[in-house]
């Protein structure tokens, strides 16, 4: 292929391809028009042409495997894409499209609307949550929504009860101060302190809430000596929304804070769902005095459907089940795809399609 | 066709559809600000009783923060129920927007996705408009753990049956990412330990240094890496068992010694005297251009994603990550240095020979490099060079030429010498894999020690003693300047302006209030000193509008909040955040009564004259 016919043939693409394929190899591509894209894009080819050329022929052929958007009665022509564009992607590896229509609009809204008033049970997973920590730390991880309050509460109960301070640490200051609000009602305000770094409401508390930032340095002062806080009858160290371990910048600070996390105390964490909470768990077994007990989900309490809405006000289901298809991303319904291709096409800077 | 949908529109089609309460993820704080302004000259308000609910809770959120009280939002919000909640705001309107959706009464708020993570409240209806958000000055894809936190929000334990998580396309949005997020498992996530020079001074006050290594071994980071090493020490085990059959012979190591006599024989016989012209550093080093490896080729960087040989030649070629983005392919000889450093990468089989989310990640961290890095040493064989006469002399005195297993050594040689040379390699990575923390917790000491915070048998000195209570960001700069003096005789105004300049990190330009002299010229110092220090810690903005913003604040007492605001164009929230941080750096400072009574005095009246009117509503 000749510059001038690799030029033409970007030109001739989406630019949503043109983003695919500057991922990885040019910087800040999103912020690029599509002229500039293909700009940058030319002068990057030449540091590797065949790798380049092969990785836009895999999207195009991903995408001419696509059938075509409209009209909608015909796909019967589209021909299967030609062999000889070899698919090198081995990540991306593409869904054949199953022919089954998708489910209708109504279907898909249907069940929406509000549960009759239930009295509190928690989950099974809740109450194993409170009873591990009866021998040992435990992380939670599951889906957003689930209920990990409930598990903290509970756990800091029975510590409070039992005479020991207990640490909540949230990764904002602004998620602290709500924390605060709410077990302060749940607990009284005289039970429940807060910490920041200029101020101490309440420090003598049984309850305490603070950045994860301010209890590392609650543990370095007493790795040096200083005792600070009633550290010595600390019993619970809740570390919410612990994912923040994987924080490029603060991340170190929840290591450093389970690290030097007294043996004492209990710890547990509470996580949004991730994908190797086990290694979490495991990590805590080999360098905690007991064993580490992980529970985890990720079937969500509530279910939930996704879908697509155009921007002329048209909503589709996204998918062609009602629920979410795991693992399959290219189960998408027919009307959200030929809804989204007229919609990038009409985006398109240069306006045109193959 | 409009770009995007009409804010009024959407919030018609999800009221027709009982979508509501609906949270909107924007890309930007402006998206959010213009969505509010879309509902000016509407008319779709709610009926009275709803109306008069979120007054109801709005009165009650004033009464505890009346900072919020002429907020220009409230006719918009009671009126329409849509509000905006993004980082531009005050912590008081957020708990505000916050406790109306906790009580049911909006149908909509528009945010920021970089508040997914931090807002606890959730709704029946998520709204996505992106696939990419902005992370450290650069726009990436969203990941799968980050499209369900965001889609999590939907659906109200007790309040929703089913919750909806609605995808609608602004420009640059990318379908795929939302499906696979929507439709994926969460990623793995990994360490991220940043040994900062507050830790090492912190674990050397606890710990002797003979200590120290273990407690890093308790890191997840080590974790980690003790996981790669196992991978790669299982990888040691097939090599071992593939070299079984090439074990002892008649001599021990039979392998050096036919590459030894063969060499000899060939130079022997005025045959081509080595089968690759390669430089013997070129060949050394070879070994080590593994994947992940940092390597410098002149004055750029990058990473090493595979080595290989060229086809024709056979030549030692690396393809390389180099840092701005580009893949290359070069001989390996181009390298300039190899440093002691390697980054994580999952390896691909084919072109760019690792992940795409691996070269986001790499691309990362090479920015994130420290300019300095230790340069790994290599021992550059002498074997390539042509063999003393002495030597040469007694090639008799090989046993090859007699010896029974000589031909099977003929034969085993090239399989044999290959198998080990991987062996080696592997052992060298997992040298690194077991000791690389260690060794930059070290490059730390070794600064500390150069500055004087450790003695040269890494205990604290009277200094190091009093820095290590400075655990903030850009603490080596902090603790210089003290050091030099730089705040005798600075009054507390000046003395929280450079705390804020040095706290604040964002970029975003605007205009804002002029400097006094002296903060200017203080500043001036400041910057020259954190110039100097650029080696050992990344120098910060120090940008002077925004010392005067809090010089000002604090300077003049009768200075209200809206009068604070209304001399700059930074967003109210924004200037809370700034002054908060400003409150945590003196903070530290004030710990220092012990060694610096005039500093930590001076940071407490700061402190002080700083938490008034809306500094002081929230702990
Ligand atoms: N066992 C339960 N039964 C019913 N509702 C529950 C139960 N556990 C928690 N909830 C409710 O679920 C909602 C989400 O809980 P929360 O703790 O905020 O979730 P997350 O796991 O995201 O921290 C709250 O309103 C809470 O009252
Ligand atoms: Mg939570």
């Amino acid at each position: 292929m000749t510059t001038e016919e690799l030029e033409q043939l970007l030109a001739q693409q989406p630019i949503a391809l043109l983003h695919r394929l500057a991922r990885g190899r040019v910087q800040r591509h999103f912020r690029a028009g599509k002229r500039r894209l293909i700009e940058v894009l030319l002068r990057h080819s030449a540091e590797n042409r065949p790798g380049f050329e092969s990785d836009l022929q895999t999207l195009i052929g991903e995408r001419e495997a696509r059938p075509a958007p409209a009209p909608a009665q015909a796909p019967a022509a589209r021909k299967p894409k030609p062999a000889a564009a070899p698919r090198r992607s081995p990540y991306k590896p593409f869904e054949p499209e199953s022919q089954e229509p998708g489910i209708t609009l109504s279907s898909w809204l249907e069940g929406l609307g509000v549960p009759p008033p239930q009295t509190f049970v928690p989950d099974a997973w809740q109450e194993d949550a409170i009873a591990k920590l009866r021998e040992g730390d435990v992380v939670v991880s599951v889906p957003t929504g689930s209920g990990k309050t409930y598990v903290a509460v509970e756990a800091a109960r029975r510590a409070i009860a039992e005479n020991r301070t207990v640490i909540y640490t949230s990764p904002l200051k602004a998620l602290s101060n709500t924390k605060y609000t709410e077990f302060s009602k749940i607990f009284g305000a005289d039970q429940v302190g807060i910490l920041t770094g200029d101020r101490r409401d309440n420090g003598q508390a049984p309850l305490l809430i603070m950045t994860t930032e301010i209890l590392r340095n609650l543990l370095y002062d007493a790795g040096g000596g200083e005792i600070d806080v009633r550290l010595d009858t600390l019993g619970l160290v809740i570390l919410d929304e612990s994912q923040y371990i994987a924080d490029p910048e603060r991340g170190v600070v929840w290591e450093e804070t389970i690290i030097f996390c007294p043996s004492q105390a209990k710890l547990l964490l509470l996580s949004a769902s991730i994908g190797n909470p086990h290694d979490i768990a495991d990590w805590l077994t080999t360098i905690r005095p007991t064993p580490c007990h992980l529970i985890k989900h990720s079937t969500r309490t509530v279910p939930l459907r996704a879908g697509y809405l155009h921007p002329n006000g048209k909503l589709a289901p996204l998918f062609r089940t009602v629920g979410i298809p795991h693992g399959h991303p290219g189960h998408l319904h027919p009307e959200a795809k030929r809804l989204f291709e007229q919609y990038e096409d009409e985006t398109l800077p240069s306006g045109r399609r193959r | 066709m409009p770009p995007s949908i009409h804010p009024v529109d959407l919030i018609l089609a999800l009221r027709e559809k009982h979508l509501t309460p609906a949270i909107v993820f924007l890309t930007s704080r402006r998206a959010c600000d213009e969505a509010m302004q879309a509902f000016d000259h509407s008319h779709i308000f709610l009926p009275p009783p709803r109306q008069e609910a979120i007054a109801a809770v709005l009165d009650k959120v004033i009464a505890q923060y009346p900072s919020i009280a002429e907020h220009p939002l409230i006719p918009t919000v009671s009126r329409i129920g849509v509000a905006a909640h993004h980082a531009g705001h005050l912590p008081s309107w957020k708990i505000a927007v916050e406790e109306l959706m906790r009580h049911g009464c909006l149908d909509a708020v528009f945010a920021t996705t970089t508040l997914a993570a931090g807002v606890d409240f959730p709704a029946r209806t998520v709204i996505i408009t992106q696939s990419s958000i902005r992370k450290s000055r650069d726009f990436m894809d969203l990941t799968i753990g980050e499209v369900q936190q965001i889609a999590g929000r939907a659906g109200r334990r007790g309040k929703d049956l089913v919750g909806f998580a609605i995808v609608t396309p602004s420009p640059y949005i990318d379908l795929t990412v939302l499906t696979k997020g929507f439709t994926g498992h969460p990623e793995a996530i990994n360490s991220q330990f940043l040994i900062s020079y507050p830790m090492v001074l912190n674990l050397l006050k606890a710990h002797p240094l003979d200590q120290i290594q273990s407690i890093l071994a308790k890191s997840f980071a080590q974790f980690q890496l003790n996981q790669r090493a196992e991978v790669l020490e299982r990888k040691l085990d097939e090599l071992r068992d593939q070299m079984e059959p090439f074990g002892p012979r008649v001599c021990t190591d039979w392998i050096t010694e036919w590459q030894t006599f063969d060499q000899v024989r060939r130079q022997k016989s005025h045959r081509a005297p080595v089968r690759r012209h390669e430089p013997p550093e070129v060949a050394a080093r070879f070994h080590f251009l593994t994947p992940g490896r940092v390597v410098g080729f002149g004055k750029s960087r990058g990473v090493v994603l595979r080595q290989y040989r060229s086809k024709g030649q056979k030549s030692p070629m690396v393809t390389a990550l180099r840092q701005g983005g580009g893949i290359t392919e070069s001989p390996s000889s181009t390298v300039t240095e190899v440093s002691d450093r390697i980054l994580d990468c999952v390896d691909a089989p084919v072109y760019p020979w690792c992940t795409p989310e691996s070269v986001e990640d790499l691309l990362r961290q090479l920015d994130e490099l420290p300019t300095r890095l230790p340069e790994l040493p290599i021992l550059i064989p002498k074997d390539n060079e042509p063999i003393p006469d002495a030597i040469v002399q007694t090639l008799g005195d090989f046993a090859c030429p007699t010896c029974p297993s000589r031909a099977a050594c003929q034969s085993d040689y090239p399989l044999a010498s290959k198998l080990r040379q991987e062996q080696q390699r592997h052992i060298k990575s997992i040298q690194a894999l077991r000791t690389s923390l260690w060794h930059r917790f070290q490059e730390k000491i070794d600064v500390l020690q150069q500055f004087g915070y450790l003695s040269p048998t890494s205990r604290l000195t009277d200094d190091g003693e009093w820095a290590r209570l400075i655990r903030i960001d850009h603490s080596l700069l902090i603790t210089e300047l003290l050091r030099a003096d730089a705040f005798n005789g600075a009054d507390p105004a000046m003395l929280a302006a450079v705390m804020s300049s040095i706290a604040h990190d964002d970029d975003r330009p605007g205009a804002f209030p002029r400097v006094s002299s002296g903060l200017g010229s203080l500043l001036g110092q400041v910057r020259k000193l954190a110039v100097s220090l650029a080696p050992h810690e990344d120098p910060p903005l120090l940008r002077a509008d925004i010392a005067a913003v809090t010089e000002r604040w604090i300077g003049d007492p009768s200075l209200t909040w809206i009068g604070l605001c209304k001399s700059t164009t930074m967003a109210e929230g924004d200037i809370y955040r700034l002054l908060a941080r400003t409150l945590e750096f003196l903070s530290q400072l004030r710990t220092l009564k012990g060694t610096h009574p005039g500093l930590a005095d001076s940071a407490s009246r700061a402190i002080a004259a700083l938490r008034r009117g809306v500094l002081e509503e929230l702990p």
